[in-house]
């Protein structure tokens, strides 16, 4: 407790200055029938806020208030009576300025305390430091306890301070909440040191569990907490990579490696000889070209015992897998998915293999438009490739992603399209067309110059990000092999003219969030567009309904004249 | 409309769903005593093609020995599964997607961790009786299988032709390093 009062009890003059950092300028308004002292008067009294260092300003009186509560708390009391007018309050200049200098402040301490070398910040007996002290960052608890989170804000804006090492000794920290962010901010430190502090529960340190996967050392020497007797078995529990615990040795570390490492490293092509790789490549090269321009000129590889067959995986990936969509919509393949651990009907299981040209071709049609990406994003893609003796030819698996740009050609089951969805456009939400991950494996026979797909089936999966890592020095593209190799195709795909794509003009009251708009491809840009002009919903408005009908411009012109006497009013451009 | 010209066809999806569990569990299992069992299902003499993460195992048994030794405990579960008897060929190929999680208790499949005991440490963590599995989050797994279309006779010797075993999703959330 001594303590405690001794470094709150601060002089007052880095108290003073600290808080001049957080004043916050106020405008007031319509006071004319009085004098600014009576102004102050009335404010101190009634609203219990202090203008300070006020001045006339034209119309306006201006002032300071100490903080942003205090200016927030000020504009609470607009409209309040004074002297047979309405006051008017407004925040003429925020607490920015103190914030940034704040921040630059900051940054350049960090700077002065990172050892680049080293990887090392040391952030160790902060209270000792004169800057600090004279900054006012220990005058009073709250300035206190934001003092470590506003650092580590700061140090995670930092792109040059890669941090391994942390030394946070001689904080006088009782507990670990004050610092809990440096999980988020370093989430792979590697050692940790913080000795000299006062810190005493273990239960305050299971904020970090699961965090730091991969702190090796921690050290915490003279705090209480390590006079605990389960103080080792709580913190290797903690820290599941923990090897070193204040200088000794608790964990094997070849071990723990060989533990927590899968033996073999992921890569991302695997071809049984350089000949496949070439003609796999090539074939997948053209074959996705044309499943994404003309589908039917791809009939000619299918033989009349060829078959056909797509599966759907909708189980929801973790929400830790990076981008991974936590909602997708299968409507359009489920009807045809031939995933057997889920259908278990023998008539659905042969009904949804296409053998045949003919089969193929319809089943093809059957499935949304999509634009693969082989080309311009070779790394997010994976394939293997290796020889299949029994049939004299060799398998393709790629793995990899789509962007799905419109919908089937033909809807499925007849019955279950159209009337039935149009009516309720809100159930077309299972078939809006959005990125799917996918595995396809072809199995290929060459027959004198030319192939026979003799077996094709493709998985359809939620979009995720991949797992295998881009090779750092680039390898071949697939694109970059191409014009080698006579294409495998043998109708040589007619380029169809792609339309070319680039990014429609939006009207400017179409005001779509970048992130929302990078998403979707020109062709939905133009619908939203579109719609947006002949409904004036405002953007959010517009893109639930596109989203909902599906991306069908006429479902979603219908579903609009359908509901519009009950879409709220600010659902419209204002 | 199925042209195999293996067994009956009605039986087919569950058998062939069975036997991908089968291979799935054997992954799974962490007794070494079973191993036997699992590398019966491979084609002896380098006939069996196994691809893990992009890589080749000519040898079934340098890959399970690697498989049981240097990757903790496992838990797969089968999220899809196509098939494709090819005529004439007397196999199928299997297009399966899987998910599976590790055991992030720090413990190999024998049950070794990488603790160093002294007196200090508490017994509890040492107790075999008490462990458990802490299964981590869900990789993604994308395999494909070609198998003798034998298994639909009841054969189960050797019919593993092809193994190509690929994790195409990974949450970051785990202790696991593949790369």
């Amino acid at each position: 407790m001594n303590r405690y009062q001794n470094y709150y009890n601060v002089p007052s003059g880095p108290q003073q200055q600290f808080q001049n950092q957080n004043r916050v300028k106020i405008g007031v308004r319509n006071w004319q029938n009085a004098t600014m002292q009576d102004l102050l008067n009335f404010l101190s009294r009634n609203t219990r806020v202090n203008l300070m260092d006020a001045t006339i300003d034209g119309p306006l009186i201006t002032g300071y208030v100490q903080s942003q509560s205090q200016a927030d708390q000020l504009i609470k009391w607009n409209g309040v009576s004074f002297a047979g007018n309405k006051l008017k309050f407004e925040i003429i200049q925020g607490g920015q300025t103190g914030t940034s200098s704040t921040i630059e402040f900051l940054k350049l301490f960090l700077a002065k305390r990172y050892d680049p070398q080293a990887r090392m910040l040391n952030l160790g007996g902060l209270y000792d430091d004169p800057e600090l002290v004279q900054k006012g960052m220990f005058t009073n608890m709250s300035t206190q306890s934001r003092m470590f989170p506003a650092m580590m804000k700061v140090a995670s804006k930092e792109p040059g301070l890669v941090v391994e090492s942390l030394n946070l000794a001689d904080n006088r920290l009782k507990d670990v909440s004050a610092i809990s962010a440096l999980a988020q901010t370093f989430p792979h430190l590697k050692n940790l040191c913080l000795a000299n502090n006062q810190i005493t529960r273990i239960n305050s340190l299971d904020v970090w569990k699961n965090k730091f996967k991969d702190l090796r050392e921690l050290l915490m020497t003279n705090n209480p907490i390590t006079n605990n007797p389960s103080y080792k078995n709580e913190m290797l529990k903690i820290f599941p990579k923990l090897v070193v615990l204040d200088n000794a040795v608790v964990r094997d570390g070849a071990k723990l490696d060989s533990i927590f490492t899968l033996p073999v490293k992921l890569q991302i092509f695997f071809f049984e000889n350089n000949e496949l790789g070439q003609r796999s490549t090539d074939f997948v090269t053209n074959f996705l070209n044309l499943w994404d321009t003309d589908r039917s000129q791809l009939l000619s590889l299918y033989s009349p015992q060829s078959q056909f067959s797509i599966s759907v995986d909708s189980s929801v990936p973790p929400s830790t897998v990076a981008k991974s969509d936590q909602n997708s919509s299968f409507g359009y393949y489920i009807p045809h998915s031939r995933n057997i651990s889920k259908v278990s009907s023998e008539k659905s299981i042969q009904q949804r293999l296409s053998v045949g040209q003919e089969q193929i071709g319809n089943s093809f049609k059957e499935l949304p438009r999509s634009k693969h990406h082989l080309q311009d994003q070779p790394n997010e893609y994976s394939m293997q490739s290796f020889i299949y003796p029994q049939v004299n030819g060799f398998t393709i698996t790629l793995h990899g992603f789509f962007d799905e740009t419109a919908k089937p050609d033909i809807l499925p089951n007849k019955g279950y399209n159209s009337r039935n969805r149009r009516s309720t456009y809100t159930t077309s939400a299972n078939t809006r067309l959005c990125q799917k991950s996918f595995e396809r494996t072809w199995v290929i026979v060459p027959i004198n110059n030319t192939f026979v797909v003799a077996s094709d089936m493709l998985m359809i999966r939620p979009y995720t990000s991949h797992a295998w890592t881009a090779p750092s020095e680039t390898p071949q593209p697939p694109s970059q092999l191409q014009p080698q190799i006579q294409p495998p195709v043998q109708a040589q795909p007619q380029m169809s003219p792609v339309p070319v794509m680039g990014a429609p003009q939006l009207a400017p009251t179409l005001q779509l969030p970048p992130d929302v708009q990078s998403r979707l491809n020109p062709v939905q840009l133009e619908l939203l567009n579109k719609l947006h002009l002949n409904t004036k919903l405002n953007a959010e408005y517009t893109f639930m309904l596109a989203e909902q009908s599906g991306w069908n411009y006429d479902v979603a012109l219908k579903g609009f004249q359908d509901s519009i006497n009950n879409i709220p009013r600010d659902a419209f451009i204002q | 409309m199925n042209t195999g010209n293996a067994a009956s066809t009605t039986q087919q999806p569950h058998i062939t769903e069975t036997f991908v569990q089968k291979i799935l569990a054997h992954l799974d299992n962490t007794d070494i005593n079973k191993l036997n069992d699992f590398l019966s299902l491979f084609k002896p003499g380098g006939a069996s093609k196994i691809i893990f993460n992009s890589q080749p195992f000519n040898d079934p048994m340098v890959f399970l020995t690697m498989w049981q030794q240097q990757v903790v405990t496992t838990q797969h579960s089968l999220t899809s599964i196509d098939y494709h008897v090819i005529p004439g060929s007397g196999t199928l190929i299997c297009n399966v997607n899987a998910k599976v999680r590790f055991d992030e208790s720090g413990r190999d499949k024998a049950g070794q961790d990488s603790i160093i005991r002294d007196n200090t440490t508490m017994t509890t963590s040492n107790n075999q009786s008490n462990r458990r599995n802490l299964w981590g989050p869900y990789f993604g797994i994308s395999l494909q299988l070609i198998i003798d279309d034998r298994i639909y006779r009841n054969d189960f010797n050797g019919v593993i032709g092809c193994f190509n075993y690929n994790m195409v999703y990974k949450p970051e959330d785990t202790l696991i390093k593949i790369n």
